[in-house]
């Protein structure tokens, strides 16, 4: 996945971006007196609100670094900061984008029954045993 | 003269051209979702096709976002007027795009995001 700086961007992006398509569809719907509209989906509408939400704040916190990174003073003959509290901002912030849009294609698409959590959990196993053996393989070699 | 024995009552287009889709719509529910598939599928497997005639790689994040906006777009126009496409099939294709901008994004490095 990379570094923290990518996957801070790649979150940002998601979100910049579900509220860009979602906004088009409002927009396009507003516009054209369409009878169907997103907006009808409260669960939808209550994404669109929670993702500006998580970005506002990312963005609020990201000034709030900006700033505390140009206001650090290094007091002379101390070779280390005080605090490295400016660099704790960004990941934690954006993570529930990330989990916000995934929740909602996930419920809108296979609903809230239990029949494709029941897949997903044999999926995820899966997926573990491949981790498993991959570092099995790597430690030992081929069996 | 013999007459064919159609499965349904042909469209009568006087009332307007999108009379044939409504009414065809009415008959067979699943037009405008099959329509909707098919212009996915087509551009993304024949994008993926091209790119890797062209260059030998695909890149299947880029074409699955692509492929989902191209799908958006005529699920929208159907939204205009009542009896084309359900609320659940526009959510569902709102639902690809996300889904597609996760992987496509997650999918990049810094210096192409």
């Amino acid at each position: 996945m990379g570094s923290q700086i990518t996957l801070t961007m790649s979150l940002i992006m998601i979100g910049l971006f579900s509220i860009a398509i979602i906004g088009f569809a409002v927009g396009f719907a507003s516009d054209n007196d369409a009878v169907m509209s997103i907006t009808d989906d409260a669960e939808l509408s209550t994404f669109y609100t929670n993702t500006k939400t998580n970005l506002s704040t990312t963005k609020s916190n990201s000034e709030g670094t900006y700033a505390s990174i140009i206001d650090t003073t290094v007091e002379p003959g101390s070779d280390v900061a005080q605090s490295a509290g400016p660099f704790a901002v960004s990941v934690s912030n954006v993570v529930s984008v990330g989990k916000n849009v995934i929740f909602l294609p996930y419920q809108k698409i296979f609903g809230s029954g239990s029949g494709f959590g029941i897949f997903f959990t044999i999926f995820g196993a899966v997926i573990l045993f491949l981790f498993a053996l991959y570092l099995y393989k790597t430690l030992r070699g081929n069996p | 003269m013999v007459f064919l024995a159609y499965l349904y009552e042909l469209p009568n287009a006087t009332s307007g051209a999108d009379a044939i889709l409504s009414e065809t719509t009415n008959v067979f529910p699943a037009f405008v979702p099959l329509i909707l598939f098919f212009v996915f599928g087509v551009v993304f497997l024949g994008g993926i096709a091209r790119q890797r005639v062209r260059t030998g790689t695909a890149d299947y994040s880029a074409w699955a976002i692509i492929a989902s906006i191209a799908t958006l777009l005529p699920a929208l126009l159907f939204s205009v007027s009542a009896g084309y496409i359900r609320l659940d099939w526009l959510i569902i294709v709102v639902s690809m795009n996300l889904l597609s901008a996760v992987w496509f994004f997650l999918d990049r490095k810094i210096s192409e995001v």
